[in-house]
């Protein structure tokens, strides 16, 4: 199997001392969907910024489709499909002019270029919406014009970054319809940036879980999740000897690890719905009172935590990174430059 | 440069200009308050009439270097400040370009900073003779409905009227040059148009756009020579009214202009193309 975007020592500074993507390397195959999933300020928009060649390397080296980064970035813009975050789509224009400005931009031979928009805004479903402006489009139609721009010029390789955000649950399902649908009749690789573990979990083929810069965890779903080895119940004492009951945890039959977290133990299991009721009866010997016990399948969530040791949030506050990136612009603006 | 994306660009942006008549209208609010209100008022020639007319001739010419009366003289002054007016929107459109996200998505597709750039001067330079002409018909106008109105002294020939839309062109290229690399170099509007407001009212004040030629003092004379502005209503005043009492003739200073808009647009594209560049 080729790979279509390989990345080495990935690594961006930001003013000299915040390390934002901090020497990551891992490859996609040709053909996949590629998920970095990680939480706000975790590095996942920098990298895929590094990889379209929108934001310089300060270190490392990646190639994308054959192409290095840095010495073509050019050739590269032309051969890769880009969807942002937010929409970029010129809302004084129509659907159907930004699409056509599109293709012109991206070299689509221009007696194809009328059946290409006119394709796109059918499978979209922007049809009956191509010539308003976009300024009169919901967020939904904006999100599927984007993604129409992206793909004007059938890239061999497509960048989403968190290209659901702010879409309802029948938007994001909508959406990923059509991904779904473009990759089965193109057969496109799409690496693609996400806080949704849902989505990760359901529409990639491999993820790469990102935490502060540093990727720490790769593989395809199942195989993360079946590195947590079992289900884990989550086991809150009220007080009495913590130590004591950690050891009985350990003892009890079927318990593959034990690790306190936040005051409370994390127990891995292959099935915790046995285990649970001998939790309970090991603690009650001890003569611990318990606050809770809980059960978790495996999941990109728990995966998160036992990768990360903590819990993924959505909507975390600024990271360190944001932080200096935001002190960065900010310093910029006042002194009148980029 | 690439023909097609450059096409492409030009075309949106002569698009997003004709569905924003607002802008236009801007543009043309400070030349037509200056005709309608400054102009009229500050019409002092007629307060001549009690010299004899060969003294008044030779006075109106000292002041006004062949302009019938200071309306005329100030009224083609007024038509070449449009090319600094109506570019003033072209680094504000660039600035809500990237506040929209619009300028990212250009930024990331394979056009080039010269593509971005060239388009967007080309729109920028070339709405304000489309402008000009419109004041210079509203100063002609103006004197048809009871009001001082623009006279020209000497029909305009098809050589005088390339100069005058080269003159306008060459100061709209500069001035668009100008703000487009202060639009691609800045991220706050507020910033830009305090910066706009800097540079504008003091290139005005020390043009000979509004002041009589004879009335300056010579330093003053000596500043305006060289601003881009007076340059540009030179041009304009020799083919409206004669050049008899020009220095130069008009192709002279339409040589000063090429040197505006050339020094202009190399700072602007550095500048341009180093604010396109991927960041490192």
């Amino acid at each position: 199997m080729t790979d279509t975007i390989i990345a080495e020592g990935l690594t961006r500074v930001f003013n000299g001392t915040v390390r934002a993507v901090d020497g990551i390397s891992f490859s996609v195959h040709d053909g996949e969907v590629f998920g970095f999933l990680g939480p706000n300020g975790a590095g996942k928009t920098t990298t895929l910024s590094m990889l379209t060649a929108v934001l310089g390397l300060t270190a490392g080296r990646a190639t994308v489709d054959g192409l290095d980064v840095r010495e073509h970035p050019h050739d590269l813009k032309q051969r890769i499909g880009l969807v942002f975050q937010e929409s970029t789509a010129d809302q004084d224009l129509t659907g159907r002019e930004n699409l056509v400005l599109a293709a012109a931009l991206f070299g689509v031979p221009l007696r194809d270029t009328p059946k290409r928009v006119d394709d796109l805004l059918g499978r979209l479903a922007l049809a009956d919406s191509a010539d308003r402006l976009v300024k009169t489009y919901s967020g939904g139609m904006r999100r599927r014009l984007e993604l129409a721009v992206g793909i004007i010029h059938s890239p061999h390789v497509l960048f989403l970054d968190e290209p659901t955000l702010g879409l309802d649950p029948q938007g994001r399902a909508g959406f990923w319809k059509i991904i779904g649908e473009l990759r089965k009749d193109t057969g496109m690789t799409v690496f693609l940036t996400t806080h949704y573990l849902d989505e990760a979990d359901g529409m990639c083929d491999r993820i790469a879980i990102i935490d502060h810069g540093k990727i720490v965890a790769t593989g395809t779903p199942s195989e993360l999740k079946d590195r947590l080895g079992g289900d884990v119940v989550t086991v809150r004492p009220l007080g009495g000897d913590r130590a004591a009951l950690e050891t009985a945890l350990k003892a009890l039959p079927g318990v593959t690890s034990v690790s306190p977290q936040d005051g409370t133990f994390r127990v891995k299991c292959p099935s915790g719905e046995t285990l649970i009721p001998r939790i309970v009866g090991a603690a009650t010997n001890l003569g611990i009172s318990l606050g809770g016990v809980s059960l978790r399948r495996p999941s990109l969530d728990e995966v998160f935590l036992e990768f990360t040791g903590r819990e993924f949030r959505e909507d975390e506050g600024p990271t360190a990174t944001d932080r200096a990136v935001f002190m960065s612009r900010f310093q910029d603006a006042r002194r009148g430059r980029r | 440069m690439n023909a097609r994306r450059w096409g492409a660009l030009t075309r949106r942006e002569l698009l997003k200009l004709l569905r924003n008549p607002a802008a236009i209208v801007t543009s043309l609010m400070l030349p037509i308050l200056y005709l309608v209100l400054f102009g009229q008022g500050f019409n002092f020639t007629s307060s001549l009439s009690y010299l004899p007319p060969n003294e008044r001739t030779a006075a109106l010419n000292a002041l006004l270097l062949g302009a019938p009366n200071y309306f005329s003289y100030f009224a083609a002054g007024m038509v070449g400040f449009v090319g600094v007016t109506a570019t003033l929107f072209v680094g504000a459109n660039v600035i809500f370009d990237k506040l929209f996200g619009t300028l990212k998505r250009t930024a990331a597709s394979p056009a080039t900073a010269t593509d971005i750039f060239g388009a967007r001067l080309v729109a920028g330079s070339l709405q304000p003779v489309g402008l000009a002409f419109l004041v210079l018909g509203l100063a002609i106008l103006l004197g048809h409905v009871g009001l001082s109105g623009l006279q020209p002294s000497i029909g305009v020939t098809v050589v005088g009227a390339v100069e005058i839309v080269l003159s306008i062109l060459l100061l709209s290229l500069m001035f668009a040059s100008l703000f487009l690399a202060l639009g691609f170099t800045i991220d706050q509007p507020q910033t830009y148009f305090a910066l706009v407001n800097a540079i504008n009212l003091p290139v005005l004040l020390t043009s000979a756009a509004l002041y009589p030629w004879g009335a300056m003092p010579t330093w003053l004379q000596n500043v305006a020579s060289y601003n881009p502005v007076t340059l540009t209503v030179e041009v304009i005043r020799i083919n409206l009214f004669g050049g008899t009492f020009y220095p130069q003739p008009a192709l002279v200073y339409l040589g000063g202009l090429i040197a505006w808009a050339v020094a202009m647009f190399a700072i602007a594209t550095l500048l341009v193309r180093r604010a396109l560049a991927p960041k490192v």
